[in-house]
């Protein structure tokens, strides 16, 4: 009985709020509702002029460059700082840490409104470029450009987050038990044959629930987009995200907005579960 | 033992003091062109400020609501994360010390719920919100703040809580208390250490919240600090130095409240990484 009672408001709250939500949206995406009337069915059309939609996939592919500098950009170089933390090879390293880690804590809001300044006509990057150049008039114009207006919002996403992965690392680094780095080090190994042999397979696990956090983050990533651009221009730096946001919020397509929001949800498991096969291999070749 | 200086060291050291300064620089350049009249900031973006001009945020402050968006985001990070620690505790205890079957399912759900993602029911969660008359209220976005912040710390919680000895429930149920009684007076002080990395890490993730609250409110008596400085300083405010304003009233108080816990916010993170 008492165990129902502690179960019962988080329970309640958690099924109504997101499970019973996730059903509903399925059921949604396979209709034409548009926000009054009654659902109409209408199969798997939207998810058809959905993946026919070149907005979306030049979002799509948004999203996946978003994710390869999650798994391949930050998760590696907070690897390699939370390694020389570890290591003791920097002196100072708790404030080198204090300041690495500090973006978590700001608003994506805040985030990206700072770095429109610093990219805009009076910001920091803007006016380096024109003392170093010598070219007064310079301004960016990589937003503009369809294949590149990306690439900035990469940085910015590899500035919030490459300090959390180092802080993840760290701390997880530090369950090692000491001992055993140090017999390798009286045996002679070198410091690349302690990270091959003892540090990587010990951390293993680690990196690749990281990298799950950064897949699904990668996939719903909204927040800096949304307030940087708003997806613009002309769709340039438009995510799933706010593909989703704008066809259901704007212009009132709920049944498609559902599916695009369907879309992501298989996505990150699809991802999820690629990973999980690579993460399998890893541990069995360590064993 | 002392070790020589090698070149290992000097270009670690180059590599920390390059992603430091990266981070500091930007956040001290908007603190510095908040004190800069708009003129200023334009013509000369990278000088110091001439004297500390407060117009900015007095204007930002008035003009720009951010009074009301800032009590908006105490009450909604304050309440949601009170009951999210609070239920999350009440289940972990349920989930790791009662041993029933339906246990590991519920947790398996809870796991589940790791996965979903905001985006993915926002939708349903708008037309159900309209349709019960929350939408655009307080309770409107408490409720989903809750309910988001439960799975992962149900899993902090449970995680926690199964590593209290048995014996502690069992000697206190002999002596006649309720479970009730054991979960206030034995789980929760116990449980201490973890409830603060909790309630830290809650608190800062539902500060930070934007999306729910952009769908789910449109007046802004109602908004938080995030959707208010975005429609602020994103989109109506052309004067930069009420902007930067902006940003530094939104970004300070942060600061601090990081410069406080950053233990218990790396901690936060770092237990969620863990695999068992």
């Amino acid at each position: 009985m008492s165990y129902y009672l502690f179960l019962a408001p988080g329970l309640l709250l958690f099924a109504s709020i997101i499970i019973f939500p996730v059903f509903y949206s399925l059921s949604l995406s396979f209709t034409s509702f548009g926000g009054y009337g009654r659902p109409v069915f209408i199969g798997l059309e939207n998810y058809a002029r959905i993946i026919r939609d070149e907005v979306f996939l030049h979002s799509l592919r948004n999203n996946l460059l978003i994710v390869a500098i999650s798994v391949f950009g930050q998760i590696p170089l907070g690897f390699l700082l939370a390694y020389l933390l570890y290591r003791r090879m920097v002196r100072h390293g708790s404030l080198y840490q204090t300041m690495i880690f500090l973006p978590i804590t700001i608003s994506p809001v805040v985030v990206a409104l700072l770095w429109n300044q610093i990219f805009s006509s009076s910001g920091i990057v803007v006016a380096i470029v024109r003392k170093l150049s010598g070219q007064p008039q310079y301004v960016m114009k990589i937003f503009e450009n369809k294949q590149w207006a990306i690439f900035p919002i990469l940085c910015v996403l590899l500035w919030m987050h490459t300090g959390t992965y180092m802080v993840i690392f760290y701390a997880n680094l530090q369950k090692m038990v000491p001992s055993l780095l140090e017999a390798a080090q009286i045996d002679g190994a070198s410091e690349s044959q302690m990270l091959g042999h003892i540090i990587f397979p010990h951390m293993v696990g680690t990196i690749a629930t990281a990298a799950i956090f950064a897949i699904s983050g990668s996939l719903k990533a909204f927040d800096l987009i949304y307030s940087m651009t708003g997806g613009g221009p002309a769709h340039f730096t438009e995510v799933i995200a706010i593909y989703m946001y704008i066809n259901t919020f704007k212009y009132y397509k709920y049944g498609f907005g559902s599916a695009a929001s369907m879309i992501i949800v298989l996505l990150a498991v699809g991802l999820i579960l690629i990973l999980q096969y690579i993460t399998g291999k890893l541990e069995q070749r360590f064993e | 033992m002392k070790k020589p200086i090698t070149i290992t060291n000097i270009l670690s050291n180059v590599l920390m003091m390059t992603f430091s300064l990266l981070t500091i620089i930007p956040l001290a350049w908007m603190i510095l062109s908040a004190f800069k009249p708009h003129a200023h900031i334009v013509r000369h973006p990278l000088q110091p400020p001439m004297t500390w001009y407060m117009d900015n945020f007095i204007l930002a402050w008035t003009q720009g609501h951010l009074g009301i968006y800032f009590v908006n985001s105490i009450v909604y990070s304050m309440t949601a994360t009170v009951f999210t620690v609070l239920f999350a505790l009440s289940s972990g205890y349920a989930l790791s010390k009662f041993h029933y079957k339906s246990s590991r399912i519920i947790s398996m759900f809870y796991m589940l719920g790791l996965l979903i993602t905001v985006h993915s029911v926002i939708i349903p969660l708008f037309i159900m919100e309209t349709n019960l008359g929350l939408a655009n209220t307080r309770l409107g976005v408490i409720l989903p703040y809750i309910a988001f912040g439960l799975p992962f710390q149900v899993f902090l919680s449970t995680t926690y809580i199964k590593g209290i000895p048995d014996a502690m429930q069992e000697s206190a149920i002999i002596d006649g208390a309720t479970f009730q009684e054991v979960f206030l007076k034995i789980i929760i002080p116990v449980a201490t250490p973890i409830i603060s990395t909790m309630f830290i890490y809650t608190f800062l993730g539902n500060w930070n919240e934007f999306i729910l609250v952009l769908t789910l409110t449109s007046d802004l008596t109602v908004r938080s600090l995030p959707v208010g400085i975005n429609s602020f300083a994103g989109g109506m405010s052309r004067d930069y130095g009420l902007q930067f304003a902006a940003l530094v009233i939104g970004t300070v108080p942060m600061i601090i409240f990081y410069l406080i816990f950053k233990d218990k916010i790396a901690q936060g993170f770092a237990s969620g990484a863990v695999k068992e």
